[in-house]
C-alpha cells in the first residue's frame, strides 16, 4: 500500500501540495487528475522521492520515503515512468530495461538481459532490442521506459503523462499496452490528460486543485453526479472535453 | 648556408629518445590529468559544499599559474623543505596536475549537460549513487566531453616542451642539445616543429575517431 497522510510540499513560498491524504491498495488504478499546475507531478515525484516533503508521511509498504534508509526499499518497490522517457541515451533498449536488476537486484547479466527481451518482446519491440533510444521512435522509446519500470517487478507503477509527448497514433500503441497491465492486476497511480481513458482503466480518481485533494472517488461515482456536484470538477471536466 | 637535413641523420636515434620521452610524459600525464579531472570534475558537481569549494580552488589555483612556474615550484623548490623527487617524475606529476586543472572543467560542463530526467530515473529506480555516476553519469560526460579534452591533451603535449627546463631531455631538450652540438639550428627546429605538429595533428585525428566512435549512436547535435 501507498500510504499518504497530511503532505505538504512547498517551492520557496508557494505551497504545491497541501495537507493531501491518499491511499493506493495493491491492485487498484488510481487516475489523478487536475488541470496544468494542480501538482499532479509533485505529488509523483514525492511518492518516488524527488521532491523532499515539508511536512506529512508517505510510505510504500510501509517504508518511509523522507527516510534516506528506507527510500532505497521504497524505490524498489515502485517504478516510475516519464512524461519524456528519460531514456539512458548511451545504453541499448535492452540494457535500458536490464541495468536496475543487475545492479539493484543482483539478477546475473545473462538472466536479466533474456528477461529485458522478454519484457521488450512482450511490449512488440523484439526487433528494436538492440536499439539505441535516439534510433527509436517516441512511442517506442515509451514502450523502453516502460519496461525498464517494469523490470524491477515493482508492487507499484507510477505514470506521469506518460503519453503527453506522442502523437495520437503512439499514444494509443501505449495506452493499450497500459490497459493490458491494468487488466493483470498492476497497480497505478496514473496521471494523465486523457480523460476517457483514465475512466476506462481506473477503480478510482483522486482529483487534484490547486494542491489540495478535493475529491478521491470511486470511477464511475466521479463521473456521476457525486462528481459533478463539484465545481471544480465540473468545470474540469467540462473543459477537458471541450478540447 | 644551404637547408640540409642530410647532417641530422646521426643525431636521430638521440632524437628519437628524446620523442619517446616526451610520448611516455604525455601518455602518463593525459592519464593523470584525466583521472584527476574525473575525481575534481564529481567533486565540483558534488552536493558537499567543502568538496566543491575544495575543487574551485584547485582549479583556480592552477590555471591561473604559468605552468613553468608550477614546475620550478615543484622541482626547484620543494627540494628546500626536504621533497626531492626526480626531473621525469616532477614533469608528469606537474603535467597532470596542470593539465588536472582544465579536464576537471571539461568534465563539470560535461556533467552539467546532462539531462536531469535522465539522472532521476536512475535515481527512481533504486541505483546507488556510485552506480549512477559509474554507469550513467560518467559515460554520458564522457561521450561529450572527447572533443574539449582532446584539445586539452593537444595542448599538454605542447606544454609538456617547458619539461626542458627541468634538466629533461625530451624531444624539446634533446632537439637544444643537437642544435647547440652540430651548430645547425634552423634544420633542427625544423625537425621538430614537423615532429611537434605530427604528433599534435594525429593525436587530433584520433580524438576525432573516438568522438565519432563513442557517439555513434547520439543525435545530430545531442548530448
Ligand atoms: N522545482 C520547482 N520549483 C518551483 N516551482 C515548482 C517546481 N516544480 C513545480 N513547481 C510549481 O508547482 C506547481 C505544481 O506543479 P506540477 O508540475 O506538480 O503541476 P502539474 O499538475 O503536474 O501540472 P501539468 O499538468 O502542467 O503537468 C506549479 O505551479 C509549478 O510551477
Ligand atoms: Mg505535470
Amino acid at each position: 500500500m501507498i500510504s499518504i497522510t497530511g503532505l505538504r510540499k512547498s517551492f520557496g513560498a508557494a505551497t504545491v501540495l497541501n495537507g493531501i491524504d491518499l491511499e493506493i491498495r495493491q491492485g487498484e488504478v488510481v487516475s489523478v487528475l487536475g488541470s496544468s499546475g494542480s501538482g499532479k507531478s509533485t505529488l509523483i515525484r514525492c511518492i518516488n522521492g524527488l521532491e523532499k516533503i515539508d511536512a506529512g508521511k508517505i510510505t510504500v509498504d510501509g517504508f518511509d520515503v523522507s527516510k534516506p534508509r528506507e527510500l532505497s526499499e521504497a524505490r524498489k518497490r515502485s517504478g516510475t515512468v516519464f512524461q519524456l522517457f528519460n531514456l539512458y541515451p548511451h545504453m541499448t533498449a535492452v540494457q535500458n530495461v536490464a541495468l536496475a536488476p543487475i545492479e539493484v537486484l543482483k539478477v546475473p547479466r545473462k538472466q536479466a538481459e533474456a528477461e529485458a527481451r522478454e519484457l521488450l518482446h512482450s511490449v512488440g519491440l523484439t526487433e528494436r532490442a538492440d536499439a539505441y533510444p535516439s534510433q527509436l521512435s517516441g512511442g517506442q522509446r515509451q514502450r523502453v521506459g516502460i519496461c525498464r519500470a517494469l523490470a524491477m517487478k515493482p508492487s507499484y507503477l507510477l505514470l506521469d503523462e506518460v503519453t503527453s509527448a506522442l502523437d495520437p497514433e503512439m499514444t494509443s500503441e501505449v495506452l493499450s499496452i497500459l490497459a493490458a497491465l491494468a487488466k493483470t492486476g498492476t497497480t497505478m497511480v496514473f496521471v494523465t490528460h486523457e480523460i476517457e481513458f483514465a475512466r476506462s482503466i481506473s477503480s478510482r480518481i483522486a482529483f487534484l486543485d490547486k494542491g489540495q485533494l478535493i475529491a478521491d472517488l470511486p470511477t464511475e461515482e466521479f463521473f456521476s453526479a457525486t462528481g459533478m456536484a463539484l465545481p471544480r470538477v465540473a468545470q474540469f471536466l467540462s473543459k477537458m472535453r471541450k478540447d | 648556408m644551404k637547408f640540409d637535413l642530410s647532417i641530422l641523420a646521426k643525431h636521430i636515434p638521440f632524437l628519437l629518445e628524446g620523442a619517446w620521452l616526451t610520448l611516455q610524459a604525455c601518455a602518463l600525464a593525459v592519464i593523470g590529468s584525466l583521472v584527476l579531472g574525473l575525481v575534481v570534475g564529481a567533486m565540483r558537481t558534488s552536493a558537499s559544499p567543502l568538496l566543491n569549494r575544495l575543487a574551485a580552488i584547485y582549479i583556480d589555483i592552477f590555471r591561473n599559474i604559468p605552468f613553468i612556474v608550477q614546475l620550478f615550484f615543484f622541482y626547484y623548490g620543494l627540494p628546500e623543505i626536504g621533497i626531492y623527487i626526480d626531473a621525469f617524475t616532477t614533469g608528469v606529476v606537474a603535467l597532470s596536475i596542470a593539465g588536472g586543472a582544465f579536464t576537471s572543467d571539461v568534465i563539470r560542463s560535461g556533467i552539467l549537460a546532462i539531462d536531469p530526467g535522465v539522472i532521476e530515473a536512475a535515481q527512481v529506480s533504486g541505483l546507488r549513487k556510485i552506480t549512477i555516476f559509474r554507469k550513467i553519469i560518467l559515460p554520458i560526460a564522457l561521450r561529450a566531453s572527447v572533443r574539449p579534452l582532446g584539445s586539452v591533451f593537444i595542448n599538454l603535449i605542447l606544454t609538456s616542451s617547458i619539461l626542458s627546463t627541468i634538466t629533461l631531455n625530451e624531444l624539446t631538450g634533446s632537439a637544444k642539445i643537437v642544435a647547440s652540438n652540430t651548430f645547425r639550428p634552423f634544420e633542427v627546429y625544423f625537425v621538430l616543429l614537423v615532429a611537434y605538429a605530427a604528433l599534435t595533428y594525429s593525436v587530433s585525428i584520433l580524438i576525432g575517431m573516438l568522438h565519432r566512435y563513442l557517439n555513434r549512436h547520439q543525435e545530430e547535435g545531442a548530448v
